[in-house]
């Protein structure tokens, strides 16, 4: 098996004075060797033979065929025996090089057709040049036995390590207690793995076979299979490494898989992965899956269905609750004729769902329809103020290509006895660190007792419209837009309370007043108005205000009407959103009243 | 000869009005790096968020500061076994997020066009900032600082 290019070889006998001609050390030089697998040079033997049993001293560089640089290495056996021809067992070893550090025990036996290795490692630490396969203080076995058949290879092995880490490029195997034991041939180049049994701590037995090119070191063939394996090791070890880059990268998981794949010529052909009462969530917070049932197929050639159930969830912090979906998967493209997500007491239709995947990239397109929810229940799911009235919309067409989400239609908010529309409706990454959105908003016929009451404002009585144009939140957060707020046109009841005065006045900051004497303020509990207004070119943190009318001096923003009447002026041209968002915090907080003194 | 000196003194006039002008134009021009909007603070939090697994790995040299105001993993070796797994994404990550931030900071400063520069500027700011023993490349090579 060796072919030897150039051997130096020196061997001195030590002739010890006492015993004539006894040999007591041998030392060997070799100069060069060229194996199928790697090179060795510079390798200095030395067998000591005083003790009471033969210690071993090896010194060499080693080039495995596929590096460039040559690694000095050192062997020794405390114990070295080789009783027969074809046996060695070197016992009390160290194995040291650059990154390796190994104790070791071996016993090795071979003849022309059988071989066997068994080595027991305790403490060993090792590492390639990249640090990508490594371990570290791994304690454990390795047994290989193999016999030449027809000129193959049939060989049997077994590996398990009872303490230390292994990292082998993606997979990590953090917990210690691991049985791998394989059967497979070998014939130059492949490397075939019959049967694979992978009991790994934490996650349960794996099972595979696979096609390995030494030539290449290219897995060309795998098939791997997991039956009611811990879905929390099955993610941790293999799952996460693949999809660390999409939004399912970072996760904490629970509940039991069941998991297999297989790869034919490096191509992908089929994929299933099952789970049972399992619970998903984001660690960045952006979606959650509680007892979640799921069957997800997927092969090359084959259209295949794809069922998934949870009992509960958020996405982007809006309750989702017991859900039943299925869609065909079909290669790299999914379609649905009809998704229902039941969020609260209503649900969010999708229909004519149509998604593909191209370089890594989702594209999808489908319509919406969210049946009424109510909006109680809504805005206390999303911490918001307890509002009444109902949310629903119909959207003809959502796509979603580029990390780009676009909807084509308005959906439609009724609530405050009038509706909010939202149109053009556009959104950046919207699970990225920056989501960006766009959108129009059309307010129409807003109940203001109902708005008032919802935000501990001070009673106000009477219809509001608004306009909300070119708006772009950038993390939910307003940066640009065009707002218009105004009394609805047309008869209806306009009463504003003397509260409702003060809180407008105090939202208007040091330049806005109302036209009445304070103390004159004091005698009436309300007032009538004609008209109420406030506008807002918002262009990153400043807002230029305006009201129903401009004024000389700044604008109005409650323009009063018969007896008794108020109105308020504002003064402040230019105001920081922060401040103003700061300033409605402190009046709707209904905890807290605003005094004027 | 007269209508020569007049010349010179206006054109010497003319090339300090436009020299001026220049200037303050470059003047004007400078990036306000700590220009603040809500995409930009959404960056910051996730990269100071971020900063907590990354600050130990920078101290062990495992990944080093790039001279284009990215990071980059440097030596794997140096990194605990059960954090090598995820080094690449979170590089990858954190990468998106510096990339971000440059565009957003121009952007912010009314001049989209001027990411390269913010990003020169940050890419030196992050290396004055480091900590001694960190690692960061000049010239194609990595330096310890």
């Amino acid at each position: 098996m060796l072919r030897l290019l150039s051997i130096l070889l020196v061997v001195w006998l030590s002739i010890a004075g006492q015993y004539a001609y006894a040999i007591n050390a041998i030392k060997i030089q070799i100069g060069e060797v060229d194996t199928p697998v790697a090179q060795l040079k510079n390798a200095r033997l030395q067998v000591d033979l005083k003790g009471k049993s033969p210690t071993l001293i090896l010194h060499a560089e080693v080039k495995p065929i596929n590096e460039k640089v040559f690694i000095p290495f050192d062997l020794k056996c405390g114990q070295f025996n080789t009783e027969s021809i074809g046996q060695v067992d070197c016992l009390d070893g160290n194995f040291t090089a650059k990154q390796v550090k190994a104790p070791f025990s071996v016993n090795f036996a071979s003849d022309p057709h059988n071989l066997s290795v068994d080595i027991l490692f305790n403490t060993a630490s090792f590492s390639d040049e990249s640090g990508l396969h490594a371990g570290e203080n791994l304690t454990g076995q390795v047994k290989l036995a193999a016999k030449i058949i027809n000129e193959s290879w049939q060989w049997h092995g077994l590996m398990s390590w009872t303490k230390g880490e292994l990292f082998w490029q993606p997979f990590y195997f953090g917990k210690a207690g691991n049985i791998f034991e394989v059967n497979g041939t070998f014939k130059s180049p492949i490397l075939n793995v019959e049967n694979a049994s992978l009991i790994i701590n934490g996650v349960g037995e794996m099972t595979g076979t696979a096609q390995i090119n030494t030539n290449t070191n290219t897995a060309e063939n795998i098939k791997v299979s997991a039956k009611d394996v811990d879905f929390d090791g099955l993610y941790s070890v293999f799952l996460k490494p693949m999809v660390e880059k999409s939004v399912f990268g970072n996760l904490a998981v629970s509940g039991k898989a069941d998991w297999q794949f297989e790869i034919k010529n490096l191509e992908p052909r089929n994929f299933e992965l099952n789970l049972r009462d399992a619970n998903m969530d984001d660690k960045n917070g952006k979606f959650s899956f509680k007892h979640m049932n799921a069957h997800l197929p997927w092969d090359y050639d084959n259209a295949k269905t794809i069922n998934l159930n949870y009992k509960s969830g958020h996405l982007l912090k809006m309750p989702l609750a017991n859900t039943n979906l299925s869609a065909e998967i079909n290669r790299y493209s999914l379609v649905s004729k009809q998704l229902t997500l039941p969020i609260l007491d209503g649900a969010l239709n999708l229909s004519d769902v149509s998604a593909t995947m191209i370089a890594d990239n989702w594209y999808w397109h489908l319509r919406m329809n969210l049946t009424p929810v109510s909006m109680r229940d809504f805005s206390t799911a999303m911490g918001w103020p307890k509002m009444q009235g109902k949310i629903s919309g119909q959207v003809p067409l959502v796509t979603y290509a580029s990390k780009q989400l676009n909807m084509d239609g308005a959906m439609t908010f009724n609530v405050f006895n009038g509706t909010i529309g939202m149109d053009n409706l556009k959104i950046d990454d919207p699970l990225g660190v920056v989501p960006r959105l766009h959108a129009d908003l059309l307010m129409r016929n807003l109940d203001l007792a109902e708005l008032t009451k919802t935000f501990s404002f001070g009673d106000i009585t009477g219809k509001l419209d608004g306009d909300v144009k070119n708006m772009v939140l950038e993390n939910w957060k307003p940066v640009y837009l065009d707002a218009y707020i105004h009394t609805t046109e047309g008869k209806h009841l306009k009463k504003i309370s003397q509260r409702a005065v003060e809180n407008i006045t105090a939202l208007g900051g040091e330049g806005t007043a109302a036209a009445l004497q304070r103390t004159f303020l004091r005698f009436f509990k309300e007032f009538n108005y004609d008209k109420i207004g406030l506008s807002c070119k918002l262009r990153q943190d400043v807002c230029e205000m305006g009201g129903v009318e401009s004024t000389p001096t700044g604008y109005i923003i409650v323009k009063g009407k018969g007896i008794p009447s108020v109105t308020v002026n504002g003064y402040t041209q230019r105001v920081s959103l922060e401040d103003l968002l700061g300033r409605i915090k402190r009046i709707t907080d209904s905890n807290s009243k605003v005094i004027v003194k | 000869m007269f209508i020569g000196n007049i010349m010179q003194k206006f054109m010497i006039s003319f090339l300090l009005v436009i020299s001026l002008l220049v200037n303050s134009g470059l003047v004007n021009a400078a990036a306000d790096l700590d220009v603040n909007t809500p995409a930009i603070s959404a960056l910051k939090n996730s990269m100071q968020s971020r900063h907590a697994q990354l600050a130990a790995h920078y101290a062990s040299g495992a990944i080093g500061l790039t001279a284009d105001g990215l990071i980059a993993v440097r030596d794997a070796t140096a990194l605990p076994l059960k954090d090598r797994q995820g080094i690449n994404a979170l590089v990858a990550a954190e990468n998106n997020d510096r990339n971000a931030l440059y565009k957003e900071v121009a952007a912010g400063n009314g001049h989209p066009e001027w990411q390269g520069e913010v990003r020169n500027i940050f890419a030196g700011r992050w290396i004055d900032k480091a900590q001694s023993g960190w690692y960061f490349q000049r010239d194609g090579g990595w330096v310890k600082k």
